[in-house]
């Protein structure tokens, strides 16, 4: 008999171990999401491979500044396989170098995508799949059913206007994705997708994660957007939705082979000042390169992603980091950032923050002052969580498995950005 | 069908991840690399021949210290993340 | 707690900090907004500290600051508390009573170990401000532990003498069982002549967009030690931590640059030296302990904590 289990959340590859290295190769996206932080996507901004190769070649030779034992090289848009072709350039550049410089990470390295799907079928796609298939990982962004991905992720204007800036039409792309799925699914059986969830999302939250599920997708990493978006009464509306998703799930019996990142065990427990001190997000840590040269230290902090901040350069492809500009981003911690309700809250665990949303937010320019937009929202996810947990532990209890479940578990600690 | 059949320590683990990596990365390299690029292209055939060696020897040698069982249609396999050796048929 | 007010009487009052004055054009503050910023001080119980320029106030602002108790900052050859020297040579010649000032740069430094060690006996206080402290280099770094070596021997006989001149490069911290920062916007805030409030007058200097509602600074903890994550493990007490600095390198008000970390350490590491040379003839500062470490940056070590 196979064990029993409850499908974990998946962690990310070689997690907490990893170089994030990120390439905005175009600013320019088939969409217009109208959640999408990317406020200054533009058609204008696409990375030239003299500026790929530059960055490459600084990364590669200042082995003794990037001392992770594995990277992921990843690369963002806008939407990334708009320009496949320099991808692919770049991937096989990043490959010879690699070796040739007999570099450790060559012993340890991934190509990760976050694609909107619509260009996944192309030979072009298919063929760098092929290529480089066992270095790969790609994660297809489709939000659930045709009601609710359509209600954000629309086409783009056929023309940008006067600055170049993309606005959104009215039709939906969820059939231009959801095409592509089953492709997907067959080379990346494992894969998840990412959906995001804004106030006018929140009813349709269980239904899509259903079908989400129906469509073979066994690892939905769902959150709910870290901007100020949030109206009185969303939080009612997110915990009622989030429980008929709890009872679908435990009454379907999915929780064996599918997850939905909302519920974790770990979270909603309150946090030790002096333990649980570690920043969330991995700003800092990580590595952004723009069209222009610019290095920053997550994409978040791109001109593009900022709605009423300057962007935060901390180096150029040339010159390097300026190491001087990353401390702050390495010494934070959680207790400087937060205000003094996030550090007396008794469900503090879970309870996420994105650093570039907390600068662009922030009443001064720092990254030390930590957002709370999603308090409610969290609290809500704490108390359908609990439900979810409850009601599944008397079902495997009254089933006579929770013993059997319980051994088998694995300890899953929650992901850092 | 999969049978554990054994357990490596963590160090043994990542030592073999690392040749299995090491390996994909030779083979994925090997479908750019041509012999006009002549240096590079012996290096690389030098090292696929090595790494194959080392991958081969860390099985023999585990299976020699940990006396896994085994079957003669089945292979051994490893799981990275909790270090199990399956024996699967 | 804030208990001191800076007020610059004008543009080009003296600098006696990090930051550069770059005005040089005399704009003295309007009378109203002097004695609005008295007026502010006597209601928030603070201490007044008058920066001034290089010439003669009008009879009208002597009358007005008078009217409170409160310290002067002046350029030599003025009379003041504190006494800023135009360079090297002029604080020979000093008021004996007053805390000197020298501001300079590096290179100058380096090069004027033997000049600044024939000043120390004849000095009550001296503060030597780096002006280009964000540019040291590793070779700096040797050099600096040349000079500080040298003064150390200066002090130790003048200690030892019984005479017991300050240099705030090395005796403060000598003297410090805990942290004495800067603390500008907590502990101290500035009223420049354009009549608005600063954190300091470097804020003023190198961007006048940079004020502040004393009343209502937002996110006034960070300028809080408890919300600097390096420095508040730190023990290199007698650092100024100037946020000027801190922002002006690293983008954030609670964060050092390296080569400040690391200049303020090898003054601590002098002090300790000093420290022990006097103890070895002396009983000296029992309550004092400035421990023996490996690191002079402590971002190096944040892990450990």
């Amino acid at each position: 008999m196979d064990l029993y289990k409850i499908k974990d959340n998946e962690p990310a590859w070689q997690s907490g171990m990893s170089k994030n290295i990120t390439f905005i190769v175009t600013k320019d996206c088939q969409l217009a999401c109208k959640y999408c932080y990317l406020v200054g996507k533009n058609v204008k901004e696409r990375m030239s491979w003299e500026t790929a190769k530059t960055f490459v070649d600084y990364v590669l030779e200042h082995e003794d500044e990037f001392r992770e034992e594995s990277v992921v090289w990843d690369f963002i848009g806008g939407e990334p396989f708009l320009e496949i072709e320099l991808i692919d350039k770049i991937c096989d550049y990043l490959k010879l170098r690699m070796f040739e410089l007999n570099h450790h990470w060559f012993n340890s390295y991934r190509f990760s995508f976050s694609t909107n799907g619509i260009n996944y079928h192309t030979s072009e796609v298919q063929s760098f799949i092929k290529k480089n298939r066992e270095h790969i990982s790609i994660g297809i962004t489709i939000d659930g059913t045709e009601k609710k991905h359509d209600l954000n992720r629309v086409w783009k204007q056929p023309t940008a206007d006067a600055n170049g800036l993309t606005q959104p039409s009215e039709r939906g792309s969820y059939k231009d994705v959801v095409k592509n799925i089953p492709l997907w699914l067959s080379q990346f059986p494992d894969a998840g997708t990412k959906v995001t969830i804004s106030s006018a999302d929140i009813p349709y939250i269980k239904e899509s994660v259903l079908h989400l599920y129906s469509l073979g997708i066994h690892q939905v990493n769902i959150n709910v957007v870290f901007e100020d978006v949030w109206q009185e009464g969303d939080d009612a509306r997110f915990e009622e939705q989030l429980m008929e998703l709890a009872d679908a799930i435990i009454d379907g019996g999915w929780y064996q082979d599918y997850a939905c990142s909302f519920f974790s065990e770990h979270i909603g427990k309150s946090l030790d000042p002096e333990r649980d001190n570690q920043n969330w997000c991995g700003a800092g840590r990580m590595l952004s390169v723009d069209a222009a040269g610019n290095l920053y230290p997550c994409t978040r902090f791109a001109q593009y992603s900022l709605r009423s901040k300057k962007a935060l350069i901390i180096g150029n492809i040339k010159d390097g980091i300026n190491e001087n500009l990353l401390r702050p981003f390495l010494t934070l911690d959680r207790i400087t950032q937060s205000p003094q309700k996030c550090l007396d809250c008794e469900v503090a665990s879970g309870c996420a923050w994105c650093q570039g949303e907390n600068y662009d937010a922030a009443q001064t320019n720092t990254i030390y002052e930590r957002s709370t937009a999603i308090c409610l929202m969290h609290k809500a996810r704490v108390r359908a969580n609990n439900y979810y947990w409850n009601k599944l532990y008397r079902k495997l209890e009254l089933e006579g498995r929770r013993e059997e479940f319980e051994k088998n578990e694995r300890d899953v600690k929650p992901e850092i950005c | 069908m999969k049978e554990k059949v054994g357990q490596v320590t963590p160090e043994e683990c990542s030592e073999i991840q690392q040749l299995f990596e090491r390996r994909n990365g030779l083979n994925e390299l090997a479908k750019i690399l041509t012999p006009d690029n002549d240096a590079l292209y012996q290096k690389l055939v030098k090292d696929m021949g090595e790494t194959g060696t080392k991958f081969q020897n860390w099985w023999d040698h585990m299976a020699q210290k940990y006396n896994w069982k085994s079957s003669p249609n089945g292979h051994w396999e490893i799981n990275f993340d909790t270090c199990e050796i399956f024996l699967s048929e | 707690m804030m208990q001191y007010l800076v007020i610059l009487l004008d543009d080009s009052s003296v600098s006696y900090c990090h930051c550069d004055n770059p005005h040089k054009e005399h704009h003295l503050i309007g009378l109203d907004d002097l004695r609005a910023g008295i007026l502010y001080a006597m209601k928030q119980n603070l201490m007044i500290q008058f920066v001034y320029p290089d010439y003669e106030l009008p009879q009208e602002y002597l009358d007005v600051i008078d009217t409170i108790d409160h310290h002067d900052i002046v350029p030599h050859p003025m009379k003041g508390d504190v006494v800023v020297a135009k360079d090297l040579e002029t604080l020979t010649s000093m008021q004996a009573d007053a805390v000197a000032v020298l501001r300079i740069g590096k290179a100058e430094l380096f090069a004027s170990g033997e000049a600044i060690a024939a000043i120390l006996p004849k000095v009550q206080r001296l503060n030597i401000v780096i002006t280009d402290i964000d540019t040291f280099t590793d070779d700096d770094l040797k050099q600096y532990n040349s000079l500080l070596s040298r003064l150390n021997e200066v002090l130790k006989e003048e200690y030892l003498t019984g005479h017991t001149p300050q240099l705030n490069l090395l005796t403060d911290r000598m003297m410090l069982t805990k942290p004495n920062h800067c603390n500008a916007g907590v502990e101290n805030i500035t009223l420049a002549p354009n009549g608005r409030y600063y954190f300091c007058p470097a804020f003023y200097y190198s961007n006048p967009d940079d004020s502040i509602d004393p009343q209502a600074i937002p996110n006034q903890q960070l300028l809080r030690l408890d919300h600097a994550p390096l420095c508040r493990h730190c023990d290199a007490y007698h650092c100024r931590r100037c946020v000027w600095l801190n922002r002006k390198t690293t983008l954030e008000v609670n964060t050092p640059s390296h080569e400040q970390c690391v200049a303020a350490h090898t003054e601590r590491n002098a002090a300790r030296q000093l420290l022990e040379a006097i103890r070895q003839k002396a009983t000296f500062m029992p309550e004092v302990e400035i421990k023996e470490i490996n690191y002079l940056d402590p971002f190096d070590v944040r892990k450990e904590w």
